[in-house]
C-alpha cells in the first residue's frame, strides 16, 4: 500500500492508543486514594467551603461526566489545573518538555555515535581484544541500573575530580536559541558550552544502557550478516573488503538494529525520568515524580499523557521511516 | 517437553562458552545467599551502632586530621555565636567485622546486601512468574482464536506499551501505595535453625523473623511486563495453530483448552523461558529503580540503600556503591544465563524490556 | 577547561527558556500569561530573555543612580522551591523565607527573637475591649508605588482569618484568637480578639504578611501566586516556577535599602547536591547541611558552616488511646530505652540538643528543672514488663528527608527499642504529604499509633506548641490529659508569673507522663560562602536584608 494509506492506518491506531492512554490515566486518578480537596484546603475548613471547592474541581459530577470533561479538553490542550499551584498543567508541561528532549536526544546521539562503530569493530575483530572489550562493556552496560551509574559518575567525576557540575541545568537549548535570534552570538556560544558541560554526565548516564544495547545488536547483527552467502560471493567477486563491509553488510545490519532501537525508545524515556531525578534535571520526568509525591493528580495525568503521546508519535515516525527505508518490506 | 536435541544444544553452549558457566555460578550463588540469608549474614541487617557509622570497607582506611566541632552532652558548643572546633585525627579503620563497611547508622553493609538479595530475587521471580502467567494466557488465546478476541487483547497490549514501563510503574505505585505488603515468616529463624547454627559458629543471633515482600511492586511489575510474554506466546500460537497435529486434534473433537495446554504450550515453552530469564533481569532493575525513588515498602532493599547512600557521596561513597555492584553482578549473571539459553535454544528472540 | 562555577549564575537569569516555552504553551492551549513575569516597576529588562548579557555578573537596570550601594548578588539554595508566591497560601518554611523578603508584617523579630516595629510603630491593647490597636508607619509604599494604608492591613488580616474574605487560608490558626480587623483611621488598625489572647502580639511578630487590598482584589488567585507586590526590601524580578525566584533591591524601601542588590532563590532536594553547589561556587547559602558534610565545608577555603539552635522540636508521638502506648509505664520505658545523647552526637554530629519536655529552652514556659530522660535500658525493660505489654511489636512511621536526618533518627530510635528483649520495633517510611494528611484530619483514630514529626514554633511560645500538639482538642494532638488541659486553660487566661508557672507545671507533667519519646531540638545548619557576612537566626528564617559583602 502507499505511504499515505500506511500513515493513515498507523495514525488511526495511534489515535486509538492515545485514547486508551487517556482512559487509563483517568482511571488511575479515580482509584487513587485520598481526597484531592485535601491537597488544596487546610484541614480546619468548614464543610461549605469544602463543598464549594469540590464543585469547582468538578469532582461532584458523575464519573462519565468527569470523564467526558477530561477527554474533551485534551484536543484543545487543556490538561487541567495543578492542585498545588493553581496554574495550567499544560504550561508546566510545556516548560519541561525541552529539558527532557535535550536529554533524550543527547543520550541517543552518544549511544549511536559510540555503539555502532563499537559493534562493527567488535564483529570484525571477533575473538580478539577489541571484541572482548566491547562485549564486556556492553554486557555490563545493560546490567547497570542507570540511577546508580549516575550516582557513581557524580561521585567520581564531579565530587572527587571536579570535572563536571553535580546537577541541574544552567541553560537550555530554547534559551540558546533565543540568544542566537537576538544576534548575541558570543553569549550563545558561551551558553552552548555551558549547556554541554551540564548535560554531559546526565547524557552519559542515560545513554549507557542504549549504547550497550546497540553495541550488542550491531555486533550480533553484523556477525549474522557476515556469515551470509552474498558476502562470500562479493568477496569471491573480488570486491574490496571495506566495500563489502561498510556498504552492504552494514546497511543490512542497521535495519533491524534501528527497528529494535525504535522499540526500545520507551526504555530511553523511562530512563530519562530516573536520570532527571538523579541529576535534578528540570524535565517532564521530574514533574511526574514530584507531582506524584505531592498528590497533584491533574499534573500527574498531564505529564503521563504527554509522555505517552510523545512516545506513540515517535513510534509511528520510527515505524514509517523503517518501512520506508527498508527495501524488502513494503507498506503493508 | 524438552527435546533431547535441546539438551544437547544447551550442553554444547555451556562447554563452548565460559561466560555461560560464569553466569550460572553467579546466579546460583546469589540464589543460595538469598535463601540462606539468616545463616550466612554476618550481622542482623538492622543492628545499628551509631559510634561506628560510615566505617569503610576492607582495604580502605581513612585517617584524617581536621577541625571537628567540640561536643558537650552530645551537642556542639557555641562561643560568641561561633561553633567551637578542635583539631583531631580521626581514624576510620576497616575491620573484618564489617568487610564491606557500615552505613550511616552503623549497620553492616554486607548483611544488608545479603538480605536485599531476597527482595530483589523475590520480586524478580514472582513478578516474572505473574507476568508470564498472565501474558502467556492472553497471548495464547489471542493467537489461537484470532479475530475480535485477538484485536481486543492486542489493542490493550498496545495501550500498555504506550507507556514506558518505568513511567507506568511509577504511576501505578503512586496510586496504589503500599497496600499489598506481605510479611512472610522466615523458616530458618522460626524453626530455630538459624539461632542454633549461628550460636554454634559464633555469629550474633537475633535475625529478623520474617521478610517483608512488597506485594504492590510485584503486581505492578507484572502489569507492566506481561505484554512481552503475550507477544511471544501469541506469535507461537499463530504459527502453531496451523500445524497438522493441532488441526488433527481439533478434528478429533478435543476442546480448545486441551489443545492449548497440551499441544500449543509445550512447543511454545522454549522462547517463553528464554524471555523469562531476560525479564527477571529487567524486573530486578525495575524494582531497584522503584525502591531508589522511594516507592517500595521493603525494609531492606538494594535500590533504597543506594538512595540512602547518596547523601554520603562525598564522605562514604561505599554506602551507595556496594548495593549497586550487587545489582550489576546479579543482573550480569542473569543476562549471561539468558544469552546462553537464547543461543542454544532459539536465536530469534528479541525484545528486552529493560529499565 | 573547567568553567568557573559562576558561569552557571550568569545563565540562571536567562528568561529565554520561559519565553519559548510560553509560546509552546500557547500552541497547546490556554490563554494565561506566561509564568515568567516582569514586575510593574518597569524594570526595563524586557520580556524575552533580555534579562542580562551575563559575563559581568549583572545589569544595572533596577538600581540605577544609586552610587552608595553597589552590586552584591546573593544566591540561596534551599531544599524546596515555593509552590507559589501568595504569602497567605502556604505553611512551609522555604516558602516563608522567600516571602519575607518582599512582604512584611506589622511587627517583626530581630535575630535574637525580640519583637521590633515593622509596618506598625506602636501597638497596645484596647482598654475594656477584646481588641488591640496598631499604629501604622507612614510613608510606606508597595512595590507598585501605592501608599500603604490601614485598609490594606485590615484586609490582609481578614484574608487570613476569615474564609469568606478572599479564600480559606491555611494560615488561619497562626493568628489564633484573632477574629477580624478593621481600619480605625488612615494609620490605625484595630484587631478583634477572641477572649484575652495573651499571645496576640507574638503572633503578629511572626506571621501575617501585609498585602495591598486593591492589588489582591484585582487579581485571580493564580495570578497572585505568580507575582509579588509587598512593602519589603526586595521586589520580584523574575519567577520561574519550581526553578528560581529572582528578587532585586527595592530602592524606595521605608528603611535603609538592602546591601544585597539581587537575590536568587533556588532549590536542590538532595543535601549533597547543595553542598557541592556551595563548594563549586554556584550558590552562597545552603540550608540543612548534614553533619557528615560539616567538616568538608569547613575545610574548604571558600565557605564555612554556621549553625544556630532553631525553634523546631522533633519528637515521636505515641497515641494515648491505643495499646501498648496507653500505658504510661510503657511510654516512659520507650524514653529510657534510647540513648538520646548518642543519637544527637553521632547521627546529628552534635547539631542538635536533647529535649525532655515539649517546650524548648528559648521559649516562654520552659521548665529549667526538667532534664531529658537518661539512657537506662534496664529500667526500660523493667517498665515494659510492669506495663504488661511485654512482647509487643510496634512500628514507627517517619517521613524521609523532611527534617534533618529524620529517617536516620527514626532508625536509631527503633534500633534501640528493638534491642530491648521484650519489644520488637521497626520503621515504616512514609511520604510526608500522606502522613500529614493523616495527622490533620482532626480525628485521633486516623493517626498512626507511633510517628515521628517535627514542629517549628517561630513565636517562641511554649503554650502554642503544647496546645497544638498535646491538648485534647489540639489539631495535631496524640494525647488527652485533664490536668494538662486545665493547666493550659489557666495559662490562656492569665499573664506574667501566674502564666509562666502554669506553663512550667504543664511541661513537668508532660515529661512525667511521657506522651512523647522526646527527641531533639533541631539546629539550623547552614553552609555560607565567604563572600557573604551573615549570622543565622533561630527561627529558621534566612534574611538577606541582614547580609553584607565580606571585606
Amino acid at each position: 500500500m502507499s505511504l499515505a494509506r500506511f500513515l493513515t492506518k498507523r495514525l488511526l491506531q495511534g489515535g486509538f492508543v492515545v485514547w486508551g492512554v487517556v482512559t487509563v490515566v483517568f482511571g488511575l486518578r479515580v482509584i487513587a486514594p485520598g481526597d484531592p480537596a485535601n491537597v488544596l484546603l487546610p484541614p480546619d475548613v468548614g464543610p461549605e467551603v469544602r463543598q464549594q471547592v469540590i464543585a469547582d474541581l468538578g469532582l461532584d459530577q458523575p464519573l462519565h461526566v468527569q470523564y467526558w470533561e477530561f477527554v474533551s479538553g485534551i484536543p484543545t490542550g487543556d490538561l487541567g489545573t495543578s492542585l498545588t499551584t493553581g496554574t495550567l498543567v499544560s504550561h508546566r508541561v510545556a516548560r519541561s518538555v525541552p529539558a527532557t528532549l535535550e536529554l533524550a536526544v543527547a543520550a541517543t546521539m552518544v549511544a549511536v555515535v559510540i555503539a555502532i562503530p563499537l559493534g562493527v569493530v567488535s564483529a570484525t575483530n571477533r575473538h580478539e581484544a577489541p571484541d572482548y572489550g566491547a562485549t564486556l562493556f556492553s554486557l555490563v552496560g545493560i546490567s547497570t541500573p542507570n540511577f546508580w551509574l549516575g550516582v557513581m559518575l557524580i561521585i567520581i567525576l564531579s565530587v572527587q575530580l571536579n570535572l563536571f557540575p553535580t546537577s541541574q541545568r544552567a541553560i537550555g537549548i530554547p534559551a540558546i536559541f533565543d540568544l542566537l535570534v537576538s544576534a548575541k552570538f558570543a553569549t550563545a556560544a558561551d551558553g552552548f558550552t555551558t549547556w554541554l558541560w551540564y548535560i554531559t554526565l546526565p547524557a552519559i548516564t542515560l545513554g549507557t544502557y542504549f549504547t550497550a544495547l546497540i553495541t550488542r545488536l550491531t555486533r550480533s547483527g553484523m556477525l549474522d550478516e557476515l556469515g551470509k552467502t552474498y558476502v562470500r560471493a562479493s568477496r569471491a567477486k573480488g570486491l574490496p573488503e571495506s566495500l563489502v563491509r561498510y556498504k552492504h553488510v552494514l546497511r543490512n545490519t542497521l535495519i533491524p538494529v534501528i527497528t529494535v532501537v525504535g522499540l526500545q525508545l520507551g526504555t530511553l524515556i523511562g530512563g530519562a525520568v530516573i536520570t532527571e531525578f538523579v541529576f535534578d534535571w528540570p524535565g517532564l520526568g521530574q514533574v511526574l515524580i514530584n507531582s506524584i509525591n505531592a498528590r497533584d493528580w491533574p499534573m500527574v495525568q498531564g505529564s503521563l499523557i504527554v509522555i505517552s503521546v510523545g512516545f506513540v508519535v515517535v513510534n509511528i515516525v520510527v515505524d514509517t521511516l523503517y518501512t520506508y527505508v527498508n527495501p524488502r518490506v513494503g507498506f503493508d | 517437553m524438552i527435546a533431547p536435541r535441546t539438551i544437547r544444544s544447551l550442553k554444547r553452549g555451556l562447554n563452548r562458552n565460559v561466560l555461560a558457566k560464569v553466569g550460572i555460578v553467579v546466579v546460583v550463588v546469589v540464589l543460595l545467599v538469598a535463601v540462606f540469608a539468616p545463616l550466612v549474614a554476618p550481622h542482623k541487617p538492622s543492628t545499628q551502632n551509631l559510634e561506628n557509622a560510615r566505617s569503610p570497607p576492607l582495604g580502605f582506611t581513612k585517617a584524617t586530621t581536621e577541625e571537628v566541632p567540640v561536643q558537650d552532652n552530645g551537642s556542639v558548643v557555641f562561643e560568641d555565636g561561633q561553633i567551637v572546633t578542635e583539631n583531631r585525627t580521626v581514624y576510620e579503620n576497616a575491620t573484618m567485622d564489617h568487610p564491606l563497611g557500615t552505613d550511616g547508622n552503623g549497620r553492616d553493609i554486607l548483611s544488608r546486601l545479603i538480605y536485599g538479595a531476597r527482595v530483589s530475587l523475590l520480586v524478580g521471580f514472582l513478578g516474572t512468574g505473574l507476568a508470564m502467567l498472565v501474558g502467556v494466557a492472553v497471548g495464547l488465546v489471542a493467537g489461537f482464536y484470532r479475530g475480535k478476541v485477538d484485536d481486543v487483547l492486542m489493542r490493550s497490549a498496545d495501550v500498555m506499551l504506550a507507556f514506558p514501563s518505568i513511567v507506568l510503574a511509577i504511576a501505578l505505585i503512586g496510586v496504589l501505595g503500599d497496600a499489598l505488603e506481605q510479611s512472610i515468616p522466615d523458616p530458618f529463624v522460626q524453626s530455630g535453625l538459624a539461632e542454633a547454627f549461628r550460636s554454634a559458629v559464633g555469629l550474633p543471633t537475633g535475625m529478623p523473623e520474617s521478610t517483608v515482600v512488597p506485594g504492590t511492586i510485584i503486581i505492578v511489575v507484572a502489569l507492566v511486563n506481561w505484554v512481552w510474554f503475550a507477544r511471544v506466546a501469541r506469535g507461537e500460537a499463530l504459527s502453531l495453530r496451523e500445524q497438522s497435529y493441532v488441526k488433527a486434534a481439533r478434528a478429533l473433537g478435543a476442546s480448545d483448552g486441551t489443545i492449548l495446554l497440551r499441544h500449543v504450550l509445550p512447543n511454545a515453552i522454549t522462547p517463553i523461558l528464554v524471555l523469562g530469564t531476560i525479564q527477571i533481569a529487567a524486573i530486578i532493575l525495575l524494582e531497584s529503580a522503584l525502591s531508589f525513588l522511594g516507592f517500595s515498602s521493603a525494609n531492606v532493599s538494594w535500590g533504597f540503600d543506594i538512595a540512602l547512600g547518596r547523601q554520603y557521596q562525598s564522605t562514604a561513597w561505599w554506602i551507595a556503591a556496594m548495593p549497586g555492584l550487587a545489582i550489576v553482578i546479579t543482573v550480569v549473571g542473569l543476562n549471561l544465563v539468558g544469552d546462553w539459553l537464547r543461543d542454544a535454544l532459539d536465536p530469534g528472540i528479541e525484545g528486552e524490556g529493560g529499565v | 577547561m573547567l568553567e568557573d562555577g559562576t558561569s552557571r549564575r550568569r545563565f540562571l537569569k536567562h528568561a529565554g527558556a520561559a519565553a519559548v516555552a510560553a509560546s509552546l504553551a500557547g500552541c497547546l492551549g490556554g490563554d494565561e500569561e506566561p509564568t515568567d513575569t516582569d514586575t510593574d516597576t518597569g524594570d526595563g529588562g524586557g520580556d524575552d530573555g533580555d534579562g542580562g548579557d551575563g559575563g559581568d555578573g549583572g545589569d544595572g537596570d533596577g538600581g540605577d543612580g544609586d552610587d552608595e550601594l553597589g552590586e552584591f548578588e546573593v544566591t540561596i539554595t534551599q531544599g524546596n522551591m515555593p509552590s507559589g508566591l501568595d504569602p497567605h497560601d502556604h505553611r512551609e518554611t522555604p516558602t516563608d523565607v522567600v516571602m519575607l523578603h518582599a512582604y512584611e508584617g506589622l511587627i517583626t523579630r530581630d535575630a535574637e527573637g525580640s519583637a521590633q516595629p515593622a509596618l506598625a510603630t506602636d501597638w497596645s491593647r484596647v482598654d475594656g475591649e477584646q481588641a488591640a490597636d496598631f499604629q501604622l508607619r507612614e510613608d510606606v509604599t508597595f512595590h507598585n508605588g501605592d501608599t500603604f494604608v490601614a485598609e490594606d492591613a485590615a484586609y490582609s488580616i481578614n484574608r487570613i482569618v476569615d474564609e469568606n474574605v478572599g479564600f480559606a487560608s491555611p494560615q488561619s490558626d497562626q493568628l489564633a484568637g484573632v477574629s477580624g480587623a478593621s481600619a480605625v483611621d488612615e494609620t490605625t488598625v484595630r484587631v478583634e480578639l477572641d477572649g484575652l489572647n495573651p499571645i496576640v502580639f507574638s503572633e503578629f511578630a511572626t506571621y501575617c504578611d501585609i498585602m495591598q487590598q486593591s492589588w489582591v482584589e484585582d487579581r485571580s488567585k493564580s495570578e497572585i501566586g505568580q507575582e509579588m507586590n509587598g512593602t519589603g526590601p526586595f521586589q520580584l524580578d523574575t519567577y520561574t516556577q519550581d526553578e528560581q525566584v529572582v528578587l532585586t533591591r527595592y530602592e524606595d524601601y521605608w528603611n535603609d535599602p538592602a546591601e544585597v542588590s539581587e537575590l536568587t532563590f533556588r532549590a536542590a532536594a538532595e543535601s549533597s547536591t547543595r553542598v557541592n553547589q556551595l563548594l563549586q561556587g554556584e550558590t552562597d547559602i545552603i540550608v540543612n547541611v548534614p553533619p557528615q558534610e560539616v567538616n568538608r565545608i569547613n575545610n574548604n577555603d571558600g565557605a564555612s558552616v554556621s549553625a544556630a539552635p532553631s525553634t523546631r522540636i522533633l519528637y515521636n508521638a505515641m497515641r494515648y488511646d491505643i495499646e501498648p502506648f496507653s500505658s504510661t509505664q510503657f511510654r516512659q520505658a520507650m524514653n529510657y530505652a534510647i540513648d538520646l545523647e548518642s543519637i544527637v552526637s553521632n547521627v546529628l554530629g552534635g547539631f542538635g540538643a536533647q529535649t525532655g519536655q515539649p517546650t524548648l529552652p528559648e521559649f516562654v514556659g520552659h521548665n529549667p528543672d526538667v532534664d531529658p530522660y537518661a539512657y537506662d535500658p534496664e529500667e526500660a525493660e523493667r517498665l515494659v514488663e510492669e506495663s504488661g505489654h511485654a512482647g509487643v511489636e510496634i512500628e514507627l512511621n517517619t517521613p524521609v528527608g523532611r527534617y534533618l536526618k529524620d529517617l536516620e533518627i527514626a532508625q536509631a530510635v527503633a534500633g534501640y527499642i528493638d534491642e530491648l528483649p521484650n519489644v520488637t520495633a521497626s520503621v515504616n517510611q512514609r511520604d510526608f504529604g500522606s502522613l500529614v494528611d493523616e495527622l490533620l484530619t482532626g480525628n485521633i483514630e486516623d493517626k498512626p499509633p507511633w510517628y515521628l514529626i517535627g514542629w517549628g514554633e517561630a513565636t517562641f511560645e511554649g503554650a502554642l506548641v503544647m496546645t497544638a500538639l498535646l491538648s485534647t482538642n489540639g489539631a495535631l494532638t496524640s494525647w488527652s490529659n485533664e490536668e494538662f488541659d486545665s493547666l493550659l486553660e489557666t495559662a490562656a487566661n492569665s499573664t506574667d508569673d501566674e502564666r509562666l508557672s502554669a506553663l512550667q507545671d504543664a511541661n513537668a507533667l508532660a515529661h512525667e507522663e511521657a506522651p512523647w519519646i522526646f527527641l531533639n531540638q533541631q539546629f539550623s545548619v547552614y553552609g555560607v560562602s565567604d563572600r557573604v557576612q551573615w549570622e543565622p537566626r533561630s527561627d529558621e528564617r534566612i534574611d538577606a536584608y541582614a547580609m553584607s559583602p565580606s571585606e
